[in-house]
Parts: C-alpha cells; structure tokens; sequence
C-alpha cells in the first residue's frame, strides 16, 4: 500500500534547467543579504559554495577539500557571484578568480586582500562567513568586521527549493537506486561489507557517477541494544561506519548511501535480510514501518506543522527502539530535509524538541526525507528512506520507486 | 575503518599513544588549556578514533575536546564502536542538532569552562559565541598550524601505514592500467580498480579517482589513485597506454610520458633535508605543472609549487606527495625525505 501511494504521487523526470538554477538561487542569497542586512556572504564550507556558484562539491576527502577549496562570495546589489577557484568547470554566470588556499597562511592574507578589492575595507560591516580557517584568524581577515553565522543566510535560502533543484535531488536518487539493485543481488552469506561497497562503487564508475558522498554503508544489525555497541542514548547505533564485517545467513543489514547529481544529495535506505526470507516478527516491523509512512503521509500538506508529522508517526502505535517513546532513532530524526547537503533543514523530531517542530509550518518546495525506525527487542528492526516534497497541495514522491525486496516488491 | 590490508608494524594502540602524546606535549608548549578539533584528521591524529567517512568538509563542529591538564581526550561520538580503549565511555557525547545541549555537554567537561586560552582548528560564529558563554575567561587560538608542525615529521609507525596505502593505491594503478591494456574503456577500467580494492577492505578515497582520456586521441589515459587505508593516504598516478594506441606508435605521447618519469625522479631526488622551495622550483624546471605536498593523514601542508610555499624547507621525516605533469603525461609518487629519497611506489608496467 505505500508502494502503491508513492507510485501515485511520483514527480516525473523533469528537465533540469543549470542557468535558471543558478539565477534563481542567486536570488534567493540576494534576498537573504537584504532581509539579514548583510553586504558581504564569504563561503568557504563546499556545499555553500555549491550553492552560490553552481561548482559541485568534490567527493574527496576533507583534507582535500579544505586545502584545495574553492571560496564564493556574494556582494549584496551584485549580480553575479564571484568563486575563486583554478580549475575549469565553474558556471559561466560566475565571476571567476584564482585560488586563494585560505588554509594556508599566505591564502589567508591573500584572501583578505581580495575581500578589500571586491567590497572595499570590512571595519564595522556586517559580514556572513561560514567557517574561518586557523590562517584567516591568524591574518586578521575579518577582526574588524562584524560577523554574523554565513551558513544561517544559506540555510535561509536553501530551505524552500525551486523546481530545478527537486529534479536534481530526484535524478540524484534515481541515480543511487539504479546503483542499489546489482549491490542487493550480491549481498549473499560471506561478502563482506566491503566488497558490497566496491560493487556500489564501481555500478557508480558505470553509471558514470563521480560523487559518492558517504563510505557506503551496509550494517549487520544486532537482535538486541545490548548486543551491538553502548550508547549515550541507550538506543541502535548506526551508522557507526567501522569495521568490515562479513555477512552471514540471516544477517539483518541497514543499508544507506548517497551519491551527488549537480551538487544534490540523494539519501538511500533500505533494510535487506541476508540470504533468506524475513521472518514473521521482522516482517511485522516492516509493516508498522510502512503504517508510520502512511499515517505522515496521510498528512503532509502545506500549512501542515512539523510538530503534527511527529505526532502521526508516533501514533500509528508501531514498536520503537529502546531508549525513546517515538519510532525513529533517539539520537536522528523523523524526517530531514536533502539539497546541498545530505541531511539539512527541515529536520522534524530531533532533540530541538516539540516547540522547534510545532514552528516548523511545512511550505510548497521543502524536502523530506523521512525516515522511521521500528525495532523489537530481540528481532531487530526496520529502518528504510524515502525522499517527498511538500507540493502546493500535497506532497510528490521524489526517486524512481524502489522495491523492498525481500519484505515486499 | 579498519581494514585488511598489510598489517603494519607498530601495535595500533602504540601509534594512538605516541601521536596523542606529541599533541599534549605540544599544547603544553603553547600554553594551551584546551584544544577543541572539528576535522576528521585532526580528531583522528589526537584521539585515535575512527568513523563514518564522509566526502568534503563538515561545518565547524567540537568533535574532540582535549584538557591539558588531565590529559584527558572528550569525544563527539553516540556509540563507543570506533573510539580507542583509552578514551572512557563517560568521556563520550552524543551527536546533537539542539546548540543548547552541545553547550551543556561541552561545559560538562571538567577543566573547560575555567581554562585561559582553547586551541581551534577552525572556527565558526556559532562555537565563537558558544564558547566565550562557556569559557568567559579564555582566549581561542587558531592552532591547526601547532597540529601541522606536530603532524609533519611522521613517526614510524606512520610511514609504515603510509607505505600500506601506497601498495593499495598503487594496485588500483596496476588494476586500471592492465584493463586498458585488455582494451577496457576508463569508466570499466574505473570500475575494475574499484572493486579490487574494496576487495582488500579499502572504500574511501583521498583524492577523486581518476582514470581519463589524457588527450584528444585518447592513447593515453591518465590514472591516479589517492586511498585513504587505516586514515592515512596512499597515492600513485600514472599516465599509461590504452590498448591498439601503443605509445611507441606515437612518438609525443612516448615522450611525454618518458619526460614525466624524467623530471619525477628530478623532483623526488630534491626532497632531501634541508632543500628550500627554491630548490623544489629548479628541479622542477621541466614540468609543464607540478606541486609537492605532505602526505599523511590525507593532504598535509607544505605545499610548494611555483607560487606556493615560500620558506618552506623540507625535514628529515616528511614524507610527501610529488606531483608532475610533463605535456600530456602526468605522475604522482609519495616519497620520504631523506638522504637518499626513495619512493614509495612499488614497480609498475610503464
């Protein structure tokens, strides 16, 4: 049955338009500027950048990302971003300029030499940044200015999204599904974790992915809290990401991935059973698991409070793991938002508590990706992901529909 | 993660012991209360801990919080699967979205809110406020430069995981190369390396894989892998030959190729102790493009390139990443300076 209303309510593949992408977000950060009194937006955390200026992040490791890192900035009134960046690739809306290496000390006083080319001296101006690296504190590159949160004014920009920006997330996800069906046909008794991931990795090679954004991850799941690691919460932990375990018969294994298309996240999950079919009590937890989707389904619409998706889910009555009252992992989420980065704003159920979930009104544009957990102590659980934006009068499903095999096709 | 390849020498819990100890000997020298760490490579070089790999950078976040005073290591972390024995389970906080409660967890750490100057390796206007309401009394002070310093000469045990990663990254090179041979496109080729290397425990890059066209005629096919195997990385580039476009067939793509090999051993021959960015820059003077750079618990500094890196002189210990390109050829080889520098990249098929 929620196969089936996912079905109904599935976007079609649209077309993605790059240039009306990057005028509207540019927009979107103009507005920010204006409603926050901001002139100046100095963006170094590479999602930011990727909004700004349309230059995807990088599927390298961090400490590639920082010393390689591109910086946008945004003057308010202007028209166009300006990205300092070497290699080719940037979007031709942007104004490029050489790398500045702002985590080296050099870059840092580089950086803020340019800042004074672009927007004259920062003394006493209200400038967002969204990260400062040990070197740009060291120069001084913004001591005299007055600095506000730079990932607030994107969070502010990026919460409602345009309709290029949910065809992206929803090529992204078919993207990772398609990836997703030749890693469950091997996931048999003694793969390890591992050679799953190189069969993910390499259908992504394929497919001809290039941003893998997460170690892919393929959990065996304890029966029980007690047989897996200790946690502050006293519930599942997952994802932990350690180890490389090799799977046996039976094994019940989380699974959750989430590769890039043009700078969008997807966010796979699913719950698959090793080597055989599920059991009576693991196909129970499947069924309260979809009960929960449906009951926030039912209803999701604009207007709709975060507050109220919390408290349907926790209604329909399904099994929820130790540690909490609701049926999703105490130390995650109900639901999280998906853009740029893979888990942003909306989040709904978190440890922001009920009032920050009441405050949240759903509006046409945001993204879901909601994500329940049902558990039995002794049966382990389920947990699975889908990705639904809210629409002017409803929701659409947001993927190519995935089966969940080897509960239900 | 943990992974199964060649066992390096040292016990893991030596090298955590002696990696956390030069950073508590190097904080007390800069008169550091506290230091508070955002990025994966720092926590891990501190604490030893390891997780969840994911791709770019993280917003600003107090992931590790060490105390000089008690030597004590707190950690950003749900579960205890991943952090050293060493670090207690009542040193653990768990993730959070809710500031008001990293707040509470961070001022629950003893020694925190009363220290006098708190090291950071970055900084966000959020842990700013955050931490002048925690610490009222303290200064912060960037000190991802102290880390580096500490982090630059690697220890032993360091360079045998480096020379681990090298031979995994370099099996990927081997991997892709023979498949082009065999006449495979770059993505199969990609696809090849990947999977043989997950087979041997490895799934996380450093750098972006590469296996591409190297010209237009595409006879060569630039290959390079950068892994990151137990934290630390291992690269090697090459550029090869595909199948039916032999290079000897092509007298420039035979030349650069040979050009690129020539001026490596140009720059690897530099990297003795001692050896100023000036001397980096003359034997370099061949390549078309080139950098050298450390290499140890991913991208390190120094960087030096034709414009990077003025004043840099290289140590006895360093263990860096040369990089060339010569035309249409390029190389990369990892390589510890010393009086003899040697890389680390076993034989390949040229």
């Amino acid at each position: 049955m929620l196969a089936t209303r996912l079905a109904e309510h599935r976007a079609p593949a649209a077309s993605i338009d790059v240039d009306r992408l990057q005028r509207d977000r540019h927009a979107r950060l103009q507005a920010q500027l204006e409603r926050q009194g901001i002139e100046l937006a100095v963006l170094l955390h590479g999602p930011n950048v990727g909004y700004a200026t349309s230059l995807p992040t990088r599927a390298v490791d961090v400490t590639h990302a920082v010393y390689e890192r591109p910086v946008a900035v945004v003057v308010a009134g202007e028209d166009q971003p300006h990205l300092f960046w070497d290699d080719a690739g940037a979007h031709p809306a942007v104004l490029q300029h050489p790398a500045v290496w702002p985590e080296l000390d050099e870059g840092a006083a580089l950086l803020g030499g340019e800042m004074v080319e672009l927007a004259g001296g920062l003394a006493g101006r209200r400038v967002a940044v969204d990260v400062q690296t040990g070197a740009m504190l060291r120069a001084g590159v913004f001591a005299e200015a007055g600095l506000v949160d730079g990932s607030q004014l994107v969070a502010g920009a990026k919460i409602v999204k345009t309709p290029d920006e949910l065809a992206c997330i929803a090529e992204a996800q078919r993207r990772n599904e398609v990836a997703m069906e030749a890693v469950q046909r091997a996931a048999q008794p003694g793969v390890t974790r591992s050679e799953l991931a190189g069969v993910f990795l390499a259908r992504l090679a394929d497919l001809g992915v290039e941003a893998s954004m997460i170690d892919p991850i393929f959990q065996p799941m304890p029966r029980s809290v007690g047989d897996g690691p200790r946690t502050t919460t006293g519930s599942v932990a997952f994802p932990t990401g350690v180890g490389n375990p090799t799977f046996a018969a039976g094994d019940v294994v989380w699974v959750d991935a989430g590769i890039d298309h043009l700078g969008y996240a997807s966010d796979f999950g699913r719950t698959w059973i090793v080597g055989r079919d599920p059991n009576r009590a693991e196909r129970r937890l499947f069924e309260q698991w979809c009960e929960v989707m449906v009951r926030v389904l039912d209803v999701l619409a604009p207007g709709v409070t975060g507050g109220e998706l919390v408290r349907a889910a926790t209604a329909a009555g399904a099994a929820v793991p130790p540690g909490t009252s609701r049926p999703w992992l105490p130390h995650f989420y109900l639901a999280h938002g998906v853009g740029v980065e893979s888990a942003e704003m909306p989040l709904l159920g978190t440890d922001l508590g009920p009032e920050f979930d009441d405050g949240m009104v759903m509006a046409p544009g945001m993204v879901l990706v909601l994500e329940p957990v049902t558990w039995e102590e002794g049966a382990s659980g389920y947990r699975a992901e889908e990705i639904v934006a809210v629409t002017d009068d409803g929701w659409c499903h947001l993927g190519g529909g995935h089966g969940y095999e080897p509960f239900a096709a | 993660m943990t992974t199964d390849a060649e066992t390096p020498t040292a016990a893991p819990a030596e090298l955590r012991a002696a990696r956390r100890g030069r950073v508590f000997d190097a904080m007390a020298e800069a008169a550091l209360d506290a230091l508070v760490l955002s990025r994966r490579d720092f926590v891990a070089y501190a604490s030893g801990a390891s997780g969840l790999w994911t791709g770019g950078t993280r917003p600003f976040g107090a992931a590790c919080v060490l105390l000089a005073d008690t030597r004590a290591v707190h950690l950003l972390s749900t579960w205890d699967e991943g952090v050293p024995p060493e670090i207690p389970f009542e040193h653990l906080y768990g993730v959070t979205w809710n500031p008001a409660v990293m707040g509470r967890a961070l001022g629950a750490i003893p020694g925190f809110g009363t220290a006098r100057r708190i090291g950071v390796d970055g900084l966000s206007v959020g842990f700013e406020k955050a931490a002048r309401r925690l610490a009222p009394n303290a200064e912060l002070v960037p000190a991802d430069d102290l880390l580096q310093a500490v982090r630059a000469v690697k220890l032993p045990a360091e360079v045998d995981r480096i020379r681990a990663a090298v031979a995994v990254a370099a099996a990927a090179v081997d991997t892709a190369a023979g498949a082009l041979a065999d006449g495979a496109a770059p993505e199969e080729a990609l696809a090849a390396a990947l999977r043989g290397v997950a087979a041997a425990g490895v799934t996380v890059p450093a750098s972006a894989p590469v296996v591409a066209p190297a010209d237009p005629s595409g006879s060569l096919v630039h290959v390079d892998f950068g892994l990151l195997v137990d934290g630390y990385e291992g690269g090697v580039g090459r550029t090869v030959a595909r199948s039916g476009a032999g290079v000897g067939a092509d007298a420039g793509a035979g030349g650069a190729v040979a050009g690129a090999a020539d001026a490596q051993h140009r720059l690897v021959e530099a990297c003795r102790p001692g050896a100023a960015a000036s001397d980096l820059r003359a034997a370099a003077g061949g390549a078309s493009a080139w950098r050298v750079r450390g290499n140890g618990l991913g991208f390190e500094p120094p960087v030096v390139t034709g414009s990077l890196g003025e004043g840099t002189t290289l140590v006895d210990g360093m263990v860096l990443s040369v990089e060339v390109q010569v035309g249409s050829a390029r190389r990369r080889d990892v390589v510890a300076v010393a009086a003899e520098p040697r890389s680390f990249s076993p034989p390949l098929p040229e």
